[in-house]
């Protein structure tokens, strides 16, 4: 099994599977069920997620597809680098916006257990978002059709190269040193924020900060999810600007490997009871089970990206 | 200068500088990134508490963080030392490091000063905070980002080992 099937496979998710997830976003607002709320809710958030594979990929996929000096024709005449650029660019859009409409999502099951319910306007920020999330991704999926499929073009004959929005933003951060280096730095201070915070919940549950009250820990949870935001984002920066130092380099598989593992075990923690305990009082074997690979999951991400430059050739 | 020669030259040094084992610089910058999260992270944790982003009441449960923090924190100044040495000639001739030190210092005298003036008083969940309070916290945040801003910056700016 190569990338180029990761990614035929993972595709399925932010399109099919968003869809669907909007039908089931809708139906908790029909039926005002907060169990269904949740668990779109919790959709959202896992698809964006799995919408980072899927992208990346993508990348793996195109340079099996079209291999050519940068300017030349592919040497499979059938497929076209403009096409497969094309695609890229509606890809990285919708990319963006998807994980803004996670972002929320994740915003609102920490309200709904937090407040015990997701304010109206967040639930209007996510249903707007998820419909123009969902138009964008169609377009991508259309584009990456048209890679291989010439019958359903919409316009017959070469596609002329126009300057795509990844291929803009790479440009961008190669010309301008700065960017790269001020994304590593906040890729840094990202991820102190999110290890810290998360380091304190887990040893509370672990029982090291055992009379610390959960309900203290709900309310620094915002700041790991922003650090984690800010890594995101910079993240993808990295990828998008130079995928050539990741598409081969077995660190950055595992790195997201452990990236999806570790945002699961995260999203857990909005539906254990264990967080019921009050201070002072031990919380159940599973959830210290919880804790417990949440630290290791979260070290292991750090220990793949730290190995980027020395497995591969990434830095 | 010769002093710095002579540490780039110890044995130490040079399996740190030449060794391509994963387990040798790739574990140690690891690890430094490990406890930079845990000190520089949990100061913040920390430091957010002091803010106003904790229950008034329960200050005193936090205490039991700053020996972990402290780990972190030997941790790397184990691996940082080790990694100075590797390049010691190059690295101790550039400005951006000592800014870096300087601001890990005032971090970590911050963190004893809240420690102190805050969680070693055993009646803190009862009485006011001290009046700086405040002012401890968000200098700890600066010298935290600033630490981790100077210290990206090691790798590009003055005198770089390896360009």
């Amino acid at each position: 099994m190569s990338t180029t099937h990761v990614h035929l496979l993972l595709n399925h998710f932010p399109t099919v599977g968003f869809v669907m997830t909007i039908g089931l976003f809708a139906a908790a607002i029909v039926a005002r069920s907060d169990q269904l709320k949740q668990a779109s809710l919790v959709a959202f958030v896992g698809i964006a997620l799995v919408a980072i594979p899927t992208y990346v990929t993508g990348n793996a996929a195109a340079e099996r597809l079209c291999v050519a000096e940068p300017g030349e024709p592919c040497a499979d005449p059938a497929v076209s680098r403009p096409l497969i650029e094309r695609h890229e660019g509606a890809a990285v859009l919708s990319l963006a916006v998807m994980l803004t409409t996670a972002g929320f999502a994740w915003l609102g099951l920490w309200q709904q257990r937090r407040m015990r319910r997701v304010p109206a306007w967040n639930m209007a920020i996510i249903g707007v978002l998820s419909l123009l999330t969902m138009g964008l991704v169609a377009r991508a999926a259309n584009f990456g059709g048209e890679i291989r499929h010439p019958e359903v073009r919409a316009e017959q004959g070469p596609v002329s190269p126009e300057p795509t929005l990844a291929r803009s933003i790479a440009q961008y951060v190669n010309d301008e040193a700065w960017t790269w280096i001020a994304s590593e730095t906040l890729h840094f201070i990202g991820l102190s924020l999110l290890v810290g915070i998360v380091l304190l919940i887990d040893l509370r549950a672990l029982g090291v900060l055992r009379s610390v009250p959960f309900a203290a820990l709900e309310r620094l949870l915002p700041w790991a999810a922003i650090g984690f935001a800010v890594n995101i984002v910079t993240g993808m920066l990295f990828f998008v600007a130079r995928p050539e130092f990741y598409t081969g380099n077995s660190a950055f598989y595992w790195k997201l490997i452990f990236v999806l593992l570790a945002s699961a075990n995260t999203l857990y923690f909005f539906f254990d009871e264990g967080w019921a305990a009050s201070p002072g009082r031990d919380v159940r074997l599973f959830t210290k089970v919880v804790a417990a690979s949440a630290l290791v999951l979260w070290v292991g991400v750090m220990y793949w990206g730290s190995m980027l430059p020395f497995i591969g050739n990434s830095f | 200068m010769a002093f710095l020669e002579w540490l780039q030259q110890l044995p130490y040094s040079i399996w740190m500088n030449e060794s391509s084992s994963l387990w040798a610089f790739p574990m140690f910058l690891f690890l430094h990134t490990l406890g930079m999260s845990i000190v520089a992270g949990g100061s913040a944790a920390i430091d957010f508490a002091l803010l106003g982003l904790w229950p008034r009441d329960s200050l005193k449960s936090l205490k039991n963080i700053f020996p972990v923090l402290m780990v972190g924190f030997a941790v790397n100044a184990f691996t940082g030392v080790s990694i100075f040495m590797k390049d010691a000639a190059t690295y101790g001739i550039n400005l951006d490091l000592y800014i870096k030190l300087l601001f890990v210092l005032a971090g970590m005298v911050l963190l004893v000063v809240i420690r102190r003036r805050v969680f070693d008083n055993p009646e803190i969940d009862r009485v006011a905070l001290p009046r700086n309070a405040r002012v401890l916290a968000w200098a700890s945040l600066a010298c935290w980002t600033g630490a981790i801003i100077a210290g990206r910056l090691i790798a590009y700016v003055g005198p770089v080992p390896g360009l």
